[in-house]
């Protein structure tokens, strides 16, 4: 409280602060508050500073430093609170060790009695074991002597059943050398015979499930394919990884193609069924949409193909002319697709006749210029009827528009080839034929088919696909 | 040993030394040590008793073992490099292993007196031995020790595992590049794979051999250093000027050139670097050269020819990548991506100036691509001579190895037979 009151600048009130020593005893700390309001904290000094110099016993701050704390005579270090234990050089025998042999180490006077530590880690794995009876009984093997299956049976012993180790340790000279493998399966074999007709299983090769019995099953066969096909892995070469690395490439390159391709006629088919299902246009915008749609795919390349015949039989073009220059020649989408009414609910029918965002802004510019030059509102009273020839009306009019683009890059572009093939040959002047010379200067219009023909007929285009 | 809340730490030690003989020199030093006690080198000279020592190379008489015909054999540096007539130096190590057991007991003998200062029968014994060491060396060894030096155990490991474990590893592929040879050894669980283990005669030896080769091709001659009463400042590639010393007459051959060949090895230590891919003149020739004076004061600068000095050590089929390689092929398909995750290099010429990168280097080229392949190597120079003896000084400090051990009681019922189950 006091903080604040000190912070806003506001003159303490008379009233006592609630402090913890003032709730504890209380007219003392009172009594204490009144003289504290005998020295005045100066106008302008900051609280902290007044808190600095002015401590609750109002002491003035001594002049001298000084050192009171018994930090520096303290005159003895205590480190330690028992008695150092003593160590001696004693004798000791591991329980780990069969031999009682006595070795001397250094160990506390207080552990003498105590067991040697280390023989806890005593670790053995337990390997079935057999009489001769047994032996004759029930692991005789057409394969497998019984000196052999002794000598795996001490080695696994030995090795802990380090299978590779026991490989390498194999006496080649008494026996014929076996494989990792074959060791494995004969000695699984014999733990799982042997856990069958004995009733003390081995913890290693036998778990209980539910109370019964599981053997654990090794799998000879598949070790061997998974060895060797490890194997045949680990030992190829550099060439041999490498073609490898590169068949692999190629074949991710083959299936992206693929893709690609099926992808290209999924779309070329969509097109044609819009096509076929008739929007009111003349087949042939199709083609023109179908370029426009795929511009730099298959098709499109097709249909400059088709071009480039169409120009060669015209004798139009020479032969060095890059393809490329025709590719150039692209019409945009035309047409406007106007969205179903979408979603469930009330709408306004005037919703029907927004241009759908697809629609660039060039092209409703375009678009309102050309419904102002007809006179037409640009958003009319939204009827069903209006609605219906406004959208297709606008529809015509972006085709239109789209179609006099590619009219007019067609005509530049055979402007420019006509323009090349006199630079090539010199002296030869190219006449145009007034077919597909367009005369747009002149203002007639020529029938639809005929300037859509420029990319093609649609009945070429039909066959090829 | 044991801490406050019951568990165990550290090790146990049993007062236990570890013996690790090579064919350059022969460690020994008690177990839970980080470095061996002596260093001595493998070799012993045998002279005639009749040579009495004179003044300035007084030698205290226990250094000195005298055996029934009158045959003196003199042990260690500040011993054999005194020139002494008639003294012969001889060897007791062959292929690896311990050839002539009579030198070898003088050399135990003096372990024992000279280095260790305390009775046999008071420390169980480790011993290393190379991976192809045969039965009868490993009972003769045996024998030796518990019957003469009665030594209260004994245990025997081979280097490779050693090696590994002292780069805490108990799964490596251990390329051990000695004085001798060069071994690549794959170890699994602390078990050494016998069957895999490969070796080349590439070593030390071999490399002071081609240093001899070089400098006698450059005319360059290589005195030995006792050979040299004084010798004049000259300036670089000037003709060595200097006076002999009057040596006693009837230096033995054996002598003298092993007087040598501890000089083409000081060169070889000095002057030697591995390129890091296979010798090329022109980038041998951009390196730095390194200044060498000889024993006669002749000096001069060696440059690509010390580059090319190690190639020989990198030979198609017999260079340590190669090693390794069939090494690994060699063992199951199933150990080899471990066997590639720790390779392991150690031995004195893995100290060589380049050795680990080159070696590196190479496997990576060879090593096939579906490995993780990744190359130890201890960092100081005296943790790579004396990894074998590291790892016999872990293993012997173990608390749990203290069950391992072959005791007296054990010899005595069993015999040295048991020592072929005992150690693996």
């Amino acid at each position: 409280m006091a903080d604040i009151l000190d912070i806003l600048d506001i003159e303490q009130p008379g009233t006592t602060e609630v402090t913890r020593d003032s709730i504890l005893h209380g007219d003392k700390m009172k009594k204490k508050y009144v003289t504290a309001k005998a020295v005045r904290r100066p106008e302008g000094m900051h609280r902290e500073v007044f808190a600095l110099l002015y401590n609750d016993n109002k002491d003035l701050p001594p002049l001298l430093p000084t050192d009171t704390g018994k930090a520096y005579k303290q005159t003895k270090a205590k480190l330690g609170m028992r008695k150092a234990r003593k160590w001696v050089w004693a004798p000791f025998t591991n329980p780990a060790r069969k031999d009682n042999a006595v070795f001397y180490h250094w160990k506390r006077k207080s552990d003498e009695t105590k067991e040697y530590p280390f023989a806890q880690f005593n670790k053995q794995v337990s390997i079935p074991s057999y009489s001769e009876s047994e032996y004759n009984q029930y692991l005789k093997s057409e394969d497998w002597s019984q000196a052999e299956t002794d000598h795996l049976m001490d080695l696994c012993q030995r090795f802990d059943l380090r299978f590779i180790v026991i490989h390498d340790r194999w006496d080649r000279a008494a026996f014929r050398d076996r494989s990792v493998e074959d060791l494995k399966e004969r000695y699984y074999n014999i733990c799982g015979i042997l856990s069958k007709v004995k009733t003390n299983p081995w913890s290693n090769t036998v778990t209980m499930v539910n109370g019964e019995k599981r053997v654990y099953h090794y799998d000879a066969e598949h070790e061997r394919k998974r060895k060797e096909q490890l194997r045949r892995l680990f030992d190829r070469t550099q060439e041999q990884i490498d073609e490898e690395q590169m068949l692999l490439a190629e074949l991710k390159k083959i299936e992206a193609r693929k893709r690609e391709r099926e992808r290209k006629t999924q779309d070329l088919q969509k097109l044609i069924s819009r096509a076929d299902s008739g929007n009111g246009l003349p087949t042939c915008q199709s083609a023109v949409q179908t370029e426009g749609i795929s511009t730099p795919s298959a098709v499109s390349s097709s249909i400059a193909r088709r071009h480039d015949r169409k120009l060669h039989k015209k004798k139009l073009a020479s032969q060095q002319r890059p393809i490329r220059a025709v590719e150039t020649v692209t019409v945009e989408w035309s047409g406007i697709k106007f969205p179903e009414t979408r979603g469930a609910g009330v709408w306004l029918r005037s919703q029907r006749m927004k241009l759908p965002p697809g629609v660039g802004q060039r092209k409703t510019k375009a678009i309102e210029q050309e419904l102002r030059l007809m006179n037409i509102d640009i958003a009319p009273t939204p009827s069903e009827a209006i609605c219906k020839h406004f959208n297709e009306l606008r529809s015509d009019l972006a085709l239109a528009l789209d179609l006099k683009n590619a009219l007019t890059s067609c005509e530049f572009e055979l402007q420019a080839l006509r323009h090349q093939y006199e630079a090539l040959n010199p002296g030869k002047t190219l006449t145009i034929p007034p077919s597909i010379c367009n005369t747009s200067g002149d203002g007639d219009v020529k029938p639809l088919s005929e300037i859509i023909d420029v990319v093609g007929s649609p009945g070429a285009l039909n066959n090829t696909i | 040993m044991s801490g406050p809340n019951g568990m165990l730490y550290g090790g146990d030690e049993i007062g236990a030394l570890v013996f690790d003989p090579g064919h350059h020199s022969l460690r020994v030093g008690y177990a839970q040590e980080d470095t061996p006690k002596a260093d001595i080198p493998a070799v012993i000279g045998v002279g005639p008793s009749t040579h009495i020592p004179d003044a300035e190379e007084k030698v205290p008489d226990g250094n000195i073992t005298q055996s029934g015909n009158e045959l003196r054999h003199y042990i260690d540096v500040t011993e054999i490099h005194v020139p002494r007539p008639g003294m012969e130096i001889q060897t007791y190590m062959k292929d690896g292993q311990v050839d002539n057991w009579d030198l070898f007991e003088k050399m135990l003998d003096y372990c024992y007196a000279k280095v260790i200062r305390s009775p046999s029968e008071h420390h169980p014994a480790l011993f290393t031995e190379a991976v192809w060491t045969t039965r009868p060396a490993r009972e003769k060894l045996a024998e030796l020790l518990f019957e003469k030096y009665q030594a209260p155990a004994f245990f025997l490991v081979k280097n490779a595992v050693l090696a590994a474990f002292a780069n805490g590893k108990s799964t490596a592929l251990v390329v051990d590049a000695g004085a001798s040879q060069t071994s690549a050894v794959p170890v699994i669980d602390g078990y050494a794979i016998v069957s895999a283990a490969v070796r080349s005669p590439l070593g030390g030896d071999h490399l002071a051999a081609q240093a001899k080769n070089m400098l006698n091709n450059m005319h360059i001659q290589m005195l030995p250093l006792y050979s040299i009463q004084s010798k004049e400042v000259i300036r670089e590639r000037e003709r060595a000027r200097y006076t002999l010393k009057t040596l006693p007459a009837g230096l033995t051959q054996s002598w003298q050139q092993y007087m040598l060949k501890k000089q083409y090895e000081d060169f070889y230590h000095c002057v030697a670097q591995v390129s890091e891919s296979s010798y090329d003149e022109r980038t041998a020739a951009s390196v730095p050269g390194v200044h060498y004076e000889f024993p006669g004061g002749y000096h001069q600068d060696f440059g690509p020819e010390r580059f090319k000095l190690t190639e020989c050590l990198f030979e198609q089929n017999l260079g340590a990548p190669h090693l390794v390689c069939s090494a690994a092929a060699a063992c199951d398909a199933d150990a080899r991506p471990a066997l590639w995750g720790a390779v392991v290099a150690c031995g004195g010429l893995a100290n060589l100036a380049g050795w680990l990168e080159r070696v590196g280097r190479e496997l990576a080229a060879r090593a096939p691509s579906s490995h993780r392949l990744k190359t130890h190597a201890a960092p100081s120079p005296p943790e790579r001579r004396f990894a074998a003896w590291l790892g016999g000084s872990i293993l012997a400090s173990i608390g749990s190895f203290q069950q391992m051990w072959i005791s007296s009681q054990e010899y005595d019922e069993g015999g040295k037979g048991q020592l072929e189950r005992k150690c693996p």
